[in-house]
């Protein structure tokens, strides 16, 4: 036991580790002779190999297992996430300030805008989803009987969403106090966001805090729906031309010019009470006009 | 049995002095011992003494001066070994090898906190939970610790003897009694029969006092006391007596010449607390551990640093993953495995009664390979005890044993009843009264060591002898003296008729023979002649050898003629016949051993373990206990009995010829160190006699120059040097002295040598078992770390998080790795040798490797396959995973794509990344349960162990599960801890794995068994 507890100079230490790299008594390096080494790296080469084969082969008899068209769950995609464009955060929140006077800063929102809106150019549209749909009622789809194996998807044009389409108005009212905001709900696969077909899901704009400082909220389409005829979608591969409905809206500022505002895709089956996920169903947000 | 062997108890070897390089300090502290030592107070005489202390032998001292002296030399008392402060011991808790480590990443997960907080990272507080985690676990099982040992503590302390001692003290030429630490130096005491002795006294007068030395030099022997001097050492003269030392018989008056610590007691207690406390092996071995740990820790972060560089992180990042990686490697559940394991061990100790002071002395015992052993009270039982007779040419064999369960001698003969009618009659000795209840053997005596040893044998072989005496009348008796050596006295007999007297008589065997005219052989009374003598001879001879006292018996009726009843017998006269008596017997005493302890030494044996004696009683006591409790094994020869059979000098011996050595205080003063540790070398069975406490010291610390891990038994004050030296010292509950006990790390209740054969089967076993506890909580460290490699190379969601790692670690794992604790020993482990403490390490590289690069590697590849299953079934395919980091992290980014085209928002991928950690977390579990059904056995079968003969296991197994379980459907857990509920198959994806674990180390363990040697097994066995 002595001898194990004898403080050993740095040298000793160093020599010591030096004969443990390469000890010429017996022709180790690191403790193993080199033909050791060969043995033991082979051993480890084989066993990776075959453990690398074999988790290959869980991987592949997953994928195997996968339905290409659906998730086998959706657990976390029970009600879908709910998003305002332009999204431009502050610290936490988003927060779409802007600045009437200074150019520079409108044209930062509104080409956030046109860029979001850049698949849902008209002719774009027209091109991709040239399906005629019926409106106002589920597109149920069993089968595929768009071409190569697809499903059909309506179109949506940017020209659907008015005055807030950025065709009349490049700016999208951010030279002015009549900013628009595009809201975008998440698509889920075969999500249906109501039971009620008369009544389609429609997008709510309260405000939260300042209401003495907006005059008026439009939607654009018309009473902010989103028609049924988006629904259900199919997935990637069955609907690769597939766009999600859009709403605008429009607000008029008036007085501060600053408001907090809550936008909310109304449907019975779309959740907006979870206070873990905020984005559900809603999507909060600052509006504030400088001069 | 001569006393001629010096004595000399504070010699220091040069070479010791030179080898030691302790503090300066503390040598000029021996240095200053040694000095103090020269004490001459026993040579001059008394006026000179009286001069001296300022004193009168007749008045004692004045009051007042003795206050005075009170005042400057402080109480009569020990002072208590500098106990280490309660905070010191606490903090000592926390500052083991693996607490280092853990202190040193929760430092680093601060800096990196400190990092991602100066980056304005507020989000991410991982960092913070991990510090404080990691700082309550260390504290947390600190306490634990802690808590264990004060526990032991309060039992030792509870031995403690708290009755204040009283002393009879002259002074102002009054009587009277005061309470011993009031003495001072220059007090005239008393001492009488059954008297603690206060202090080290000079003796003035004293009448047939004896003491009992055996505390301080391991004579069972009760030592006479009288006033002359005999010696110059002040130890081996007659006219001191020692503190603490009880006074047997007899009185005596003295005069204090040292009291407190300037008493011998107190100079070796002191010296005890001056030798330094070893380092446990397990504390090595944990230390070595930690250095593999932090050696692998810091490889594997440095790589990845360089491996992140290179990928293109920015440096700061890097540095961040190389703190996360370096903590991610310290294994954080196993502190509390190895405290919890450890304590339970002390646990089953203690229901043993063995108390262990330091609970990582339970290993101790397990690892030693040699155990220094004092004779008297540990080996014997300290109490003498008849062992042999010797009547009608026959030596016959008494029950020594402390419970009389032995076998007893044929009791049929008539000279047996003469001899044990004289053994009864001659003998002085009385019981207490009121202990009708205790054993014979355990009950007080009022009377001298070997007329107690009669008293008791009679008592036990004839019975009631207080009653038998009442019927033989004493008429005269005549005490022992040093002159005549006998004792005799004259009864009327039983029978009223029988006029005559009968005189009966013991003493010296050669005494009583010169004495003797005739002897009793089978009741026969037969002339004493040539041949008779010749058999007495042998006999006598015989019994001396085995180390034993012998005394010789005698009787003769008086003729009625010429001694008529009334007749005055005076005993200083004699005027009886004394001469041509009838030689009945002798009866020899010897301090016996333990019952248990030649079965105890044996096992030793077998075990490796070399048990050594080391006594300051006499070379011949010594041998014959030796060779009683199996130290000296039959038919082991020394270098004398060699020479004797062979009948050639000494010098001519092969020393390597002879097993046994029994060497004395003397001889071993000469020897160097060299010397010494040679003849330990070459004779494998060793006894040293008459050594001093020092010499104890040296005879351990030379075994452990030789690689030897020493445990050190002891139960008087000369040992507690030797118990502090050695790696794990042992004192004896009842019989051991504060002194010893302090010194010791465990403490045997019983005094019962036979538990330190448990406690090496546990420490052994222990030793084993956390082995497989470290194997096991080690392989999870890998499935825990790769995820966050994978997360920085390849760039895929986080599949395990922080949270749900130290989930792992301290919750769900931890009672199964305890459970491993209670498997049972996989061989016969009191079968092979001690461990190496050089070659057998707690942690070698081969558990290292294989738990960490395949154990660890299959738990892994079970990890993310279940991973990419959650992933890949909730819309998440393995190839967009990969590189999805930087989105899938983005708080902003609400309409994530998935493989299938749906938009994911920030909250729903964090709740999917929990079902990752959750997912991988049920991997670790379920691969766990098969790793811990794999660590069962390091080289048996799972099958050949049983599966479920470690019942508490099993539950952990189910607690494993439920906790699992729980922690995973619980509502409210996703929020607060990550877990969510995971679909019921996924539980299921790992099982494959679990499987090929289990399988792959049975053909492990096969391959181990069937080719021992062989490159598999060096590689593979651990």
């Amino acid at each position: 036991m002595a001898t194990l507890k004898e403080k050993r100079t740095c040298g000793q230490r160093c020599e010591d580790f030096g004969r443990f790299v390469w000890n010429s008594d017996n022709g180790t390096f690191m403790g193993r002779t080199p033909e050791k080494w060969v043995y033991i790296s082979l051993y480890y080469v084989a066993f990776y190999v075959v453990m690398t084969g074999l988790f290959s082969l869980a991987i592949y008899v997953l994928m195997y297992t996968l339905d290409p068209y659906a998730p086998d769950y959706q657990d976390r995609l029970k009600s879908p996430g709910v998003m305002v464009w332009p999204d431009t955060y502050g610290e936490e929140d988003i927060e779409i300030n802007y600045n009437t006077s200074d150019k520079a800063c409108w044209t930062k929102m509104s080409k956030i805008l046109h860029k979001f809106l850049g698949p849902y150019n008209d002719t774009k549209q027209l091109e991709c989803n040239n399906y005629n749909c019926t409106k106002g009622k589920y597109f149920i789809q069993k089968t595929f009987s768009a071409p190569h194996h697809t499903k059909w998807a309506c179109p949506f044009t940017q020209s659907m969403l008015g005055p807030c389409s950025g065709l009349e108005d490049p700016t999208f009212g951010y030279n002015c106090t009549m900013p628009c905001v595009v809201i975008k709900m998440n698509r889920i696969i075969d999500f249906l966001p109501t039971n009620h077909t008369e009544l389609p899901p429609y997008v709510n704009c309260t405000i939260l805090e300042g209401q003495s400082n907006v005059a008026k909220i439009e939607y654009f389409p018309d009473r902010g729906v989103m028609d049924l005829s988006y629904f259900p979608y199919y997935g990637k591969l069955a609907q690769p031309t597939y766009v999600n409905p859009l709403v605008a809206v429009r607000f008029s500022l008036v007085g501060e010019k600053h408001a907090k505002i809550q936008c909310r895709v109304v449907g019975d089956k779309i959740g907006y009470q979870s206070y873990h996920e905020p984005y559900e169903g809603k999507v909060t947000f600052y509006l504030k006009a400088m001069k | 049995m001569s006393k001629t062997d010096s004595y000399n108890m504070f010699e220091m070897d040069g070479e010791m002095e030179k080898k030691k390089k302790k503090k300066i300090k503390k040598k000029e502290k021996l240095e200053g011992m040694k000095k103090e030592m020269d004490i001459d107070d026993h040579e001059i005489t008394i006026d000179e003494l009286e001069m001296r202390y300022n004193t009168s032998v007749t008045k004692g001292m004045t009051s007042t001066f003795a206050q005075q002296i009170l005042e400057r030399d402080g109480p009569n008392e020990l002072k208590p070994p500098k106990g280490t402060p309660e905070y010191v011991k606490f903090a000592r808790q926390l500052a083991g090898g693996l607490q280092c480590l853990m202190w040193v990443a929760a430092v680093i997960c601060f800096i990196a906190f400190g990092i991602e907080l100066s980056r304005g990272n507020l989000t991410c507080f991982d960092d913070l939970y991990l510090a404080i985690t990691l700082i309550a676990v260390v504290v947390v099982t600190g306490c634990f610790g802690y808590y264990q040992e004060f526990k032991s503590t309060n039992i030792i302390a509870s031995f403690k003897n708290l009755v204040p001692q009283q002393a009879v003290v002259i002074r102002d030429g009054k009587k009277n009694q005061i309470n011993a630490y009031q003495l001072v130096v220059g007090d005239l005491v008393e001492i009488k029969g059954g008297d603690r002795v206060p202090a080290d006294i000079r003796i003035i007068t004293s009448q047939a006092c004896k003491v009992d030395n055996s505390s301080l030099t391991g004579e069972s022997e009760p030592q006479t006391r009288s006033p002359e001097c005999t010696h110059e050492n002040p130890l081996e003269t007659r006219n001191i007596a020692f503190f603490s030392t009880t006074c047997l018989e007899g009185i005596a008056t003295g005069m204090i010449i040292n009291t407190g610590d300037r008493t011998i007691i107190g100079r070796i207690a002191s010296l005890a607390s001056g030798v330094g406390n070893e380092k446990t092996p397990i504390a090595i071995e944990i230390e070595h551990f930690v250095d593999i740990i932090a050696g692998l820790a810091i490889f594997f972060g440095f790589t990845f640093f360089v491996v992140a560089m290179f990928i293109g992180y920015a440096f700061l990042e890097a540095t961040i993953f190389f703190m996360a990686i370096v903590v991610a490697y310290v294994p954080e559940g196993l502190l509390a495995t190895v405290t919890v394991c450890l304590s339970l061990t002390a646990k089953r100790l203690a229901r043993k009664n063995c108390v262990v002071k330091n609970l990582e002395a339970v290993e101790t015992l397990g690892s030693t390979s040699v155990i220094c052993s004092d004779k008297t009270g540990t080996l014997t039982q300290n109490r003498m005890t008849v062992a042999h007779l010797w009547f009608d040419n026959h030596i016959h064999a008494a029950d020594t044993t402390e419970d009389q369960s032995g076998q007893s001698f044929d009791q049929s003969s008539e000279t047996w009843r003469s001899l044990a009618r004289v053994a009864t009659l001659c003998n002085r000795a009385t019981f207490r009264p009121d202990q009708e209840g205790i054993p014979i053997p355990r009950r007080l005596v009022v009377g001298d060591a070997s007329e107690t040893a009669l008293l008791k044998f009679t008592e036990l072989t004839v019975g009631n002898i207080m009653d038998y005496r009442n019927r033989f009348k004493k008429v005269v008796e005549v005490p022992f003296n040093s002159t005549n050596k006998f004792q005799l006295s004259v009864h009327e007999l039983e029978d009223p008729l029988d006029l005559r007297y009968l005189l009966v008589m013991k003493g010296a065997p050669e005494r009583i023979l010169e004495r003797c005219s005739t002897i009793l052989i089978k009741g026969q009374e037969l002339p004493l002649d040539e041949q008779w003598s010749e058999a007495f001879q042998t006999a006598y001879m015989d019994l001396g050898g085995l180390g034993e006292r012998v005394l010789g018996f005698c009787h003769i009726y008086l003729n009625e003629k010429e001694f008529p009843r009334g007749y005055r017998f005076d005993p200083d006269e004699m005027n009886f016949t004394t001469s041509g008596l009838c030689f009945a017997g002798l009866i020899s005493m010897i301090d016996p051993p333990r019952a248990t302890v030649p079965d105890a030494v044996m096992k030793c044996r077998t075990a490796g373990i070399r048990v050594v004696m080391v006594t300051g009683d006499h070379p011949i006591t010594a041998r014959a206990i030796a060779a009683n409790v199996g130290i000296i094994t039959e038919g082991s020869e020394t270098v004398e009995d060699i020479a004797e059979r062979k009948r050639i000098p000494v010098e001519q011996v092969n020393k390597r010829d002879a097993r046994a050595c029994v060497i004395s205080g003397g001889q071993l003063k000469d020897m160097s160190s060299d010397e010494l540790d040679d003849a330990l070398r070459n004779h494998p069975e060793m006894v040293f006699a008459r050594t001093s406490p020092q010499q104890k010291l040296i005879i351990v610390e030379s075994c452990q120059r030789l690689g030897s891990i020493v445990a050190v038994t002891g139960d008087g004050v000369n040992d507690s040097p030797a118990l502090k030296k050695a790696d794990i010292g042992i004192a004896m509950g009842i019989a051991g002295s504060d002194a010893a006990k302090n010194a010791a790390d465990m403490i045997l209740l019983d005094d019962n040598f036979a538990s330190i054969v448990t406690g090496v089967e546990q420490g052994r076993l222990i030793f084993d078992n956390l082995k497989k506890s470290i194997a096991y909580t080690l392989t999870k460290n890998i499935p825990e770390l790769t995820p966050y490699l994978i997360y920085i190379t390849v760039s895929v969601p986080l599949p395990l998080g922080c949270i749900t790692i130290l989930f792992i670690e301290l919750a769900t794992d931890i009672y199964p790795s305890v459970s491993l604790a209670y498997e049972k020993a996989e061989s016969d482990i009191m079968h092979l040798k001690p461990r190496n403490p050089r070659r057998d390490r707690l942690v070698n590289e081969a558990l290292a490797v294989y738990s960490y690069f395949q154990i660890g590697a299959i738990q892994s590849f079970a990890g993310f396959t279940d991973y990419f299953t959650a992933m890949a079934q909730e819309g998440w395919f393995p190839l967009l995973c990969i590189g999805l980091r930087s989105q899938w992290e983005d708080v902003h980014l609400q309409d994530l794509q998935d493989s299938y085209g749906q938009e994911w928002t920030f909250s729903q991928r964090l709740y999917q990344e929990y079902t990752c950690y959750t997912v991988f977390f049920v991997s670790i579990e379920i691969c766990q349960i098969s790793d811990v059904l794999i660590r069962k056995t390091r080289r048996l079968s799972v099958f050949q162990q049983g599966f479920f003969r470690n019942r508490v296991l099993v539950s952990a197994i189910v607690f494993q599960l439920l906790l699992g379980n729980l922690l995973c459907y619980c509502p409210g857990m996703p929020n607060i801890f990550n877990f969510m509920p995971i679909r019921v198959q996924w539980w299921f994806v790992p099982v494959p794995y679990g499987i090929l674990i289990f399988v792959y180390d049975e053909i492990r363990k096969l391959g181990v068994r069937r080719y021992p040697g062989s490159w598999w097994d060096q590689e593979l066995y651990y």
